[in-house]
């Protein structure tokens, strides 16, 4: 039989990535080409000292397929001073990057509980907006007292129908109240008085059958 | 389940698992919606939805699970097997440096069908299969499933596909419902363990010409795909190919692959050029 018995053959070794030499990565991350890039990205990922190079790379790096690659690490890495390199890019101007800080910062819930009350503060409104989304991450009782408290001072229309979105799918009871109240803040608004109509509806038919 | 609740659902289900379920196909939606109910003891739409969403207590496995054929049995999605032997292994012949055995991972194997299937049809379908060495590995996070495999007991309902002559050319009967795998294929197939978003892990495995990675990136959320996308790429000798299953695609995962449309099926393959073999 051609096929090699089991145990017969050694494993291709993986690429040595353990024991390449950090600089070298370094420097491979800032200058080679994009598999080069990509490759010392991952590499890099797993060695001591990873977050500056990496961070840095991310303001730099054009390349989505080695960009992606950053963004993993970075969740990988899922440390405060990851979550804090993120952060900057969700107000980054390029689509890209502000989805890719989101979704690594939405992989990293542990960080986010000291983060979210801020960015749900922020007086940008298109921040406001992503933080309801990253508020999904969390589990549903914070995402809940997060997102109501935010509701209630909200006075932007898409930033309340963002949070409403993850208050539809994870509420509880303790939001009825808060959405009650805030409802008849955007009466006016239409689309709004259909999204809180939703989200109460909702929120009644779950916690009443399903105490 | 009103409109808005089967287009939430409908939506739901494509963002985790690619497939798609149009008004037509809504009354399949409704009984397997209603199955997982009863399951969970939900007792409305919004519940369970909200339970599903949050994915408490592990409720999107099943839930997947009940709108897809989740049984494994021999050459199953025979046309993969079929690309296999007859266009990628022969790209590969083409890109690959000389020497070395020509390395399958068939990743998660569960209870072995795949591997082992991937081992009967290269010995029957694929003519080179004489000139080199050929090396298939077998991985699960299940330790059970992987004890499973070793031990190469089948049922019926796992050998359905397989004609009856390569049942009696690979197999032996135990009794009227169960057959072994000859000792032989047994021994061909290097079983481990292995989660796929654990780095050190799948770089212990080496990298392959070719992985078998179907239904269970459907399952992860999207960080944890997009890590068991990375260390599969890392796991791809540069040029080689990755089979996912029907319903799944790379390109809603990674950028790092690139498409590859061949007689039998669509495959995913990891760029050669980019310089980093």
């Amino acid at each position: 039989m051609p096929l090699i018995r089991a145990g017969a053959g050694e494993a291709a070794a993986p690429a040595a990535d353990h024991a390449a030499d950090r600089a070298a990565l370094v420097a491979a991350l800032e200058g080679g080409s994009a598999g080069e890039r990509l490759h010392a990205a991952r590499a890099l990922a797993v060695l001591p000292g990873a977050l500056a190079p990496l961070s840095a790379a991310l303001q730099m790096e054009a390349e989505p397929a080695v960009r992606e690659v950053i963004f993993t690490a970075l969740a990988r890495l899922a440390c405060e001073e990851a979550a804090d390199a993120l952060l900057p890019l969700l107000r980054a101007e390029e689509a890209g990057l502000r989805n890719g800080a989101l979704a690594a910062l939405a992989a990293m819930p542990a960080r986010l509980p000291a983060r979210l009350p801020a960015l749900l503060a922020d007086p940008d409104p298109d921040i406001r907006l992503l933080a309801c989304e990253l508020a999904r991450a969390l589990p549903a009782p914070e995402a809940t007292t997060l997102l109501c408290a935010a509701v209630e001072r909200e006075s932007e229309p898409n930033v309340c129908a963002a949070a409403l979105d993850v208050l539809t799918d994870l509420g509880g009871p303790q939001a009825l109240p808060v959405l009650e109240r805030a409802a008849r803040r955007f009466d006016a608004t239409p689309f709004l008085r259909f999204a809180f109509e939703v989200a109460i509806g909702r929120i009644r038919a779950s916690t009443a059958i399903d105490p | 389940m009103n409109d808005e609740d089967f287009r939430r659902l409908c939506e739901f289900l494509y963002r985790r698992s690619g497939m798609v379920f149009t008004e037509a196909k809504r009354y399949f939606v409704e009984r397997r919606l209603a199955e997982r109910m009863r399951a969970t003891g939900a007792t409305s739409f919004a519940s369970y939805f909200a339970r599903l969403r949050s994915d408490q207590p592990g409720e999107v496995e099943p839930f997947i699970n009940a709108f897809t054929v989740n049984e494994t049995y021999f050459f199953r999605e025979e046309h993969q097997l079929q690309c296999l032997s007859t266009d990628l292994l022969a790209a590969r012949l083409r890109e690959r440096p000389a020497g070395g055995p020509l390395r399958i991972w068939s990743v998660p194997c569960s209870t072995g069908e795949e591997p082992y299937s991937i081992a009967i049809w290269l010995l029957e379908h694929w003519p080179q299969v004489d000139a080199y060495e050929i090396e298939i590995v077998g991985s699960d996070i299940d330790t059970r499933a992987l004890e499973a495999a070793r031990a190469g007991l089948f049922g019926r309902r796992a050998l359905m596909r397989l004609p009856e002559a390569l049942i009696g050319k690979y197999f032996e009967p135990v009794d009227d419902e169960h057959w072994r795998l000859i000792a032989d294929l047994r021994q061909s197939i290097h079983f481990s363990t292995v989660n796929l978003v654990d780095l050190a892990q799948t770089r212990a495995h080496g990298r392959f010409d070719v992985i078998f990675c179907r239904n269970v990136l459907i399952y992860f959320d999207e960080a944890s795909r997009r890590m068991a996308a990375e260390n599969l790429y890392e796991n791809l000798l540069p040029g080689g190919f990755i089979c996912l299953g029907h319903s799944e695609s790379m390109s809603r995962i990674s950028p790092l692959f690139e498409v590859r449309r061949f007689a039998d099926a669509i495959i995913y393959q990891r760029p050669g050029e980019r310089g980093d073999g």
